[in-house]
C-alpha cells in the first residue's frame, strides 16, 4: 500500500514537472500568433481631389466609419455633397495622421472648399485606410492585442465581478466557487454552472481541448495553480483579455477584446462606453449563444444583467447603470470588413511578400502591409468585368467566357485594382497572373517604336507595304502571314498600319530591323521570361499574363519609363517600426522622342482604328490610347490602354484555350472602356519631348503641306526626319478661305 | 562635387518656391456623370457654375441612346497633345515642403516618402522628379537620382526655366558618377536653351 502510494507519488510529480513545463514554454515563449494586416491605399483629401461622393461614402464606410453627426471621431455627416468627418487618427510609417474634423465639398467628382475644422491644420489629410484582409495562422484566430494599461479600467473590474470575484486573491483555483458550482450542477442534474476562476478559463483556451471530463478538470486546475505560480495576476489577466474567444467571422475567429470591439462596434477598445464593455464581457459566457447580430434580444438581457452587476459592485453609479441599461446595442451592421474581398489583389500582394518574408512570419507576426490597392478602381473593374462578360457574345458557350483586368496608376506603377476572373470574389486561378496567353497584336507597338528610333529610316509616314509574302525556313517548312479582313492594301503609311493593326506591315518592318531589335525591345520593357525567336512572335506568338502586359505598356505609356510594378507601399512590424519600403523607381528604357511616335499612333487607333468602339462607352473629352489583340479563333480578347492617369489591360478569353465569335474590340475593349468610363480621370496629353516636332502633312504623299488642307494632319517628327517636300493644297476653295481667316484672327 | 550639387539643387528649391503659387493641375478632369455603378446609384448631382466652365462635362443623359450597331462614333478631334506638364497644386507643395524640411534634418527616406505622396498627386509635374532627384542625391544614390532627373525632363516640355534646371542638375550628377562626357552633353543643352 504504502510501495503503491508512493509511485503514485512518483509518477505525480512526474506529470507535475511536465505540466509545468508545458504552462511554462508556453507562456513564455510566443504567447499569441497575431495575423499580418493587409490595408489599402489611404485615401488622401485635399482640395482637387478627384472622387466622386458615392466613392468618399463608399471609402468612408470601408474604413469602418459611421454615419452620424461627423463629430464623434469615426464618424461622418453628409449633407448633400457636403461632408464632415471626423477622422480617427492613424499611424502610418512615415508618421502619424493625427485626429482631425474635415469639412468638404464633392463637386464634380473633385474636392471643394476642404478645410480642417478642428485639429491640426493641413491643406492635405490622410483618412485612415481600410483593411482589406489578413494573412492568418492556421488554426485562423484573428486577434488585436491589447495592453492592461491601454484597456478602459471598466473592462477588467467588470469581467471580475461577472466571472472570478476573487480573482487577486485566489492562487489559481477557488474551491469555494467549485463546491458551490457543484452543489449546483448536482441540484439540477446537469451542468448549469462552471466555477473557473479566469486563471483556468485561460488554462482552459489555451492548453486544453473542450471535452468536459475528470482528468481534464484535474489537469486544468493543476495548471491553474502551476500558472499562479509562476507569474503575476496583471500577466495572467492580461493574456486573458487577448486569448478569449468571442465569436466567430466565417473561417477567422475573433479572439480578444481588442478585436471584438473593432468587429462588434467598429471602434477601438479604449473609446468603448459602460453598455458595450458590458456586453463584450456578457458574451464571454457564450459568444455564439449571445451573439449580438444574430440574437439581439438574449444578448441585451445579458447585457443589461452584466450592467447590473457592475451597478451591484459599485462599478458605476445606479443613475448610470439605469441608462445604459437603457441604450440600444449599437453593434456595427456587419463585421467592418469581410475576409478575402479581393482574393486576386491579395494574391499578388502575397507573392510579392514572398520576396521578403517568410511564410510563418506573415502569418503570426502581426505586421502591417500597406498596398496600393484603391477600392473606387477595385470597385469599377469588377462593376465593368461583371457587367460586360453576360452582355458579350462569344458564341456558343457565353458561359465559359472568362475575364481579367490590372489597372496601374500610369505614372506609379503602383497596381489600383486586379480582377481575376468573372466571379470577383472566387478565390481560385488567378487569371491576371497566371493565365499566360499569346499577345496578339498587342506586340505591335514595340515592333513600330523599334523602327521609330532609326529616325533616318522610320518616320510615322514611313510606307509600309500591305502586300503578303512568303517566309521559307532552313527546314523547309513555310509561313506565309496573313492580315485579319484577309485584304492587303499596298502601301499605307507607318502610323495608319499600326491604329489598324494591319499585320503584313507589322511582319515587313519586324522583319526589317530584325526579331532581335524587337525581342530587346520588350525585355527593355520588362518580359523576364524567355521570347520566342521565331518570325511568328511579330504577331504575337509570345505568351505573357495580363500583369505582365501591363508591365511592358507601363514604358509606353510614360514616354519610354519602365516602372516597375508595385502593390506593396511600406511592411511596418506590430508596433509601427518600418520593416521595407518599396519606393518608386524609373528607368528609361526607351527614347521619348520614339515613344511620343507611338503613343501618336495609338491615340489614332482610339479615334480612327481597331479601338474606336471604345467612345460608344467613353465620352469623347476622354482622350486615350491604346490596342486591341486577338489571336487565331479568337482564343484570346485582349485590350491594354491609357488615359492621363491609368493604365488599364483587359483579357477575355476561356479556361480551356477555346475559341470565340471574338476580337480584342469585340471582347476586352468593351469590358476596358466600360471601366474607363466609371472613373473621373485626366485624359492622354503626352508632353511633347525635345527634340519632337509637330507638322502638317500629307500622310499619304509625305510631303508637307497647309493646315486648311483636306487631307492634311498634324504629325510628330523627331527633327530631322520631318518631309522635306512640300506639295501644294487640294482642298476646297472654302476651307482655304476658312484657314486664311482663322490665320488672320490669331 | 556634393557641394556643387547642394548648390544646384537649391536652385531648384528657387524654382519651386516660384512654381508653388503658379498654378494647378492643368487640363480638364473627365468627370463619368451618371455612369456611376449600378449597384450604389448616385443621387442627382448639383454642380456648381465655376467647375462646368473650366472643365467640361459630359452628361450621359443627354446623349441621344443610339445602338452600338447602327452607328460609328464620329471622332473629328486629333491624337492629343501639350507643350508642358503640370505644376504643382497647393496640396502636392505642401508635401515637397515637408520634404524639404526633412531633408534638411537629415531624414531622406521621410522626404522620400513625402515626395513619393506628392508624386501620386502631381505625376506630370516635373518639379516633382527633380526634388526626388535631390534626395537620392542626399543619399548617395546617384543612379536612382539620374533617372528621377531624365523623367523630371521628360515632363519639362518647352519651359525652359524648368529645363535648364533639369540639364544642369543631369550634368552636375552625370559628373558625379564619373560620365564627364555626359554631363558635358548636358551642360551644352542647358547652355543652348
Amino acid at each position: 500500500m504504502f510501495r503503491l502510494c508512493a509511485i503514485g507519488l512518483v509518477l505525480l510529480a512526474g506529470w507535475m514537472v511536465y505540466l509545468d513545463a508545458v504552462v511554462t514554454s508556453r507562456f513564455e515563449g510566443r504567447r499569441f500568433e497575431v495575423p499580418s494586416r493587409v490595408y489599402a491605399r489611404p485615401l488622401e483629401l485635399f482640395d482637387g481631389a478627384s472622387v466622386s461622393a458615392g466613392a468618399l461614402e463608399r471609402e468612408l464606410s470601408l474604413s469602418g466609419f459611421r454615419k452620424g453627426d461627423g463629430r464623434k471621431s469615426g464618424s461622418y455627416q453628409r449633407t448633400g455633397n457636403r461632408f464632415v468627418i471626423s477622422t480617427r487618427g492613424f499611424s502610418f510609417p512615415d508618421g502619424d495622421e493625427p485626429s482631425r474634423r474635415i469639412s468638404l465639398m464633392i463637386s464634380g467628382d473633385r474636392v471643394q472648399g476642404f478645410s480642417v475644422i478642428e485639429g491640426d491644420n493641413a491643406p492635405i489629410v490622410r483618412l485612415e485606410p481600410a483593411q482589406i484582409g489578413g494573412i492568418y495562422p492556421a488554426h485562423k484566430e484573428d486577434r488585436v492585442l491589447v495592453q492592461l494599461d491601454e484597456v478602459p479600467a471598466l473592462l477588467p473590474t467588470t469581467l471580475m465581478a461577472v466571472e472570478d470575484r476573487n480573482f487577486y486573491d485566489h492562487f489559481g483555483i477557488a474551491p469555494l466557487s467549485i463546491g458551490r458550482a457543484m452543489l449546483a450542477n448536482i441540484q439540477a442534474g446537469r451542468i448549469v454552472q462552471g466555477g473557473s476562476t479566469l486563471t483556468q478559463q485561460l488554462v482552459k483556451n489555451f492548453f486544453l481541448t473542450r471535452e468536459q471530463t475528470l482528468v481534464r478538470k484535474a489537469n486544468e486546475a493543476l495548471m491553474s495553480v502551476l500558472l499562479e505560480l509562476h507569474y503575476e495576476k496583471d500577466d495572467i489577466l492580461e493574456t486573458y483579455l487577448n486569448e478569449v474567444y468571442l465569436g466567430q467571422a466565417g473561417t477567422r475567429s475573433i479572439h480578444g477584446f481588442g478585436l471584438a470591439s473593432q468587429f462588434y462596434f467598429g471602434e477601438s477598445l479604449k473609446d468603448l462606453d459602460v453598455h458595450q464593455i458590458a456586453l463584450l464581457v456578457g458574451m464571454v459566457k457564450g459568444p455564439s449563444y449571445y451573439n449580438p447580430r444574430r440574437h439581439p434580444e438574449r444578448a441585451t438581457e445579458r447585457r443589461n444583467l452584466v450592467i447590473s452587476e457592475m451597478e451591484q459592485a459599485g462599478l458605476i453609479e445606479p443613475g448610470r447603470a439605469s441608462r445604459a441599461r437603457g441604450l440600444p446595442l449599437g453593434v456595427s451592421e456587419r463585421p467592418s470588413y469581410s475576409e478575402n474581398r479581393y482574393p486576386a489583389y491579395i494574391d499578388l500582394v502575397r507573392r510579392h511578400l514572398a520576396r521578403d518574408y517568410k511564410e510563418e512570419d506573415l502569418r503570426s507576426e502581426g505586421l502591417r502591409i500597406f498596398t496600393t490597392l484603391n477600392p473606387a478602381i477595385q470597385y469599377a473593374a469588377e462593376y465593368a468585368v461583371t457587367y460586360t462578360l453576360p452582355r458579350l457574345g462569344g458564341g456558343q458557350n457565353a458561359e465559359a467566357l472568362e475575364a481579367t483586368l490590372v489597372v496601374t496608376a500610369k505614372d506609379s506603377g503602383e497596381v489600383l485594382a486586379l480582377v481575376g476572373g468573372r466571379d470577383p470574389q472566387f478565390a481560385g486561378f488567378n487569371r491576371a497572373l497566371d493565365a499566360n496567353r499569346p499577345i496578339g497584336s498587342l506586340i505591335k507597338p514595340f515592333i513600330y517604336l523599334s523602327a521609330l528610333q532609326e529616325p533616318e529610316r522610320y518616320t510615322l509616314t514611313t510606307p509600309v507595304l500591305d502586300k503578303s509574302f512568303t517566309l521559307e525556313f532552313d527546314d523547309g517548312k513555310r509561313w506565309q502571314p496573313k492580315n485579319y479582313d484577309g485584304e492587303e492594301r499596298g502601301e499605307v503609311p507607318l502610323h495608319k498600319a499600326l491604329s489598324r493593326s494591319y499585320n503584313l506591315p507589322a511582319v515587313r518592318v519586324g522583319l526589317d530591323i530584325g526579331v532581335d531589335r524587337v525581342q530587346e525591345t520588350l525585355t527593355a520593357f520588362g518580359v523576364d521570361t524567355p521570347i520566342s525567336r521565331y518570325p511568328s512572335m511579330l504577331l504575337g506568338s509570345v505568351s505573357m499574363s495580363p500583369v505582365t502586359v501591363a508591365q511592358i505598356y507601363q514604358g509606353l505609356a510614360t514616354s519610354g519609363f519602365n516602372t516597375p510594378l508595385r502593390t506593396i507601399r511600406e511592411v511596418t512590424d506590430a508596433g509601427g517600426e518600418a520593416l521595407s519600403r518599396y519606393s518608386l523607381e524609373v528607368e528609361q528604357v526607351a527614347d521619348p522622342a520614339a515613344v511620343h511616335l507611338v503613343q501618336y499612333a495609338m491615340q489614332e487607333t482610339m479615334q480612327e482604328g481597331t479601338g474606336r468602339s471604345a467612345y460608344y462607352t467613353v465620352p469623347e473629352e476622354l482622350s486615350l490610347a491604346g490596342k486591341t489583340g486577338t489571336t487565331d479563333d479568337g482564343r484570346d480578347s485582349w485590350f491594354a490602354g491609357f488615359s492621363g492617369d491609368l493604365l488599364a489591360v483587359a483579357w477575355v478569353g476561356r479556361d480551356d484555350n477555346g475559341p470565340t465569335s471574338l476580337t480584342g474590340a469585340s471582347g476586352a475593349l468593351p469590358v476596358w472602356s466600360r471601366f474607363m468610363a466609371q472613373v473621373p480621370q485626366h485624359g492622354f496629353s503626352p508632353v511633347v519631348p525635345d527634340g519632337v516636332s509637330y507638322h502638317w502633312v500629307n500622310s499619304e504623299q509625305q510631303a508637307l503641306t497647309d493646315e486648311y488642307c483636306d487631307n492634311a494632319r498634324l504629325l510628330p517628327y523627331i527633327a530631322g526626319s520631318e518631309p522635306t517636300q512640300t506639295i501644294s493644297c487640294s482642298g476646297t476653295l472654302e476651307r482655304r478661305i476658312r484657314g486664311w481667316f482663322e490665320g488672320l484672327f490669331q | 562635387m556634393i557641394d556643387r550639387l547642394s548648390l544646384r539643387t537649391a536652385l531648384i528649391a528657387t524654382l519651386l518656391s516660384v512654381a508653388g503659387c503658379a498654378s494647378g493641375p492643368g487640363g480638364g478632369i473627365y468627370v463619368p456623370i451618371g455612369s456611376e455603378p449600378a449597384k450604389a446609384p448616385e443621387p442627382p448631382r448639383t454642380s456648381t457654375d465655376s467647375e462646368e466652365s473650366e472643365a467640361p462635362v459630359w452628361r450621359k443623359s443627354e446623349q441621344p441612346e443610339v445602338a452600338p450597331e447602327t452607328r460609328e462614333p464620329a471622332r473629328s478631334s486629333s491624337p492629343s497633345y501639350r507643350e508642358t506638364g503640370d505644376g504643382l497644386s497647393p496640396a502636392a507643395l505642401s508635401l515637397v515642403r515637408e520634404a524639404d524640411q526633412l531633408l534638411a534634418q537629415g531624414n531622406i527616406s521621410g522626404a522620400i516618402a513625402r515626395l513619393e505622396r506628392a508624386q501620386r498627386i502631381a505625376p506630370r509635374s516635373a518639379e516633382v522628379y527633380f526634388k526626388l532627384s535631390e534626395a537620392y542625391v542626399a543619399g548617395n544614390k546617384l543612379g536612382s537620382a539620374e533617372q528621377f532627373t531624365l523623367k523630371g525632363l521628360s515632363l519639362a516640355g518647352s519651359d525652359i526655366r524648368l529645363q535648364r534646371a533639369g540639364w544642369l542638375l543631369l550634368a552636375d550628377i552625370r559628373r558625379a558618377r564619373g560620365n564627364v562626357a555626359g554631363a558635358d552633353q548636358a551642360e551644352e543643352r542647358a547652355a543652348a536653351l
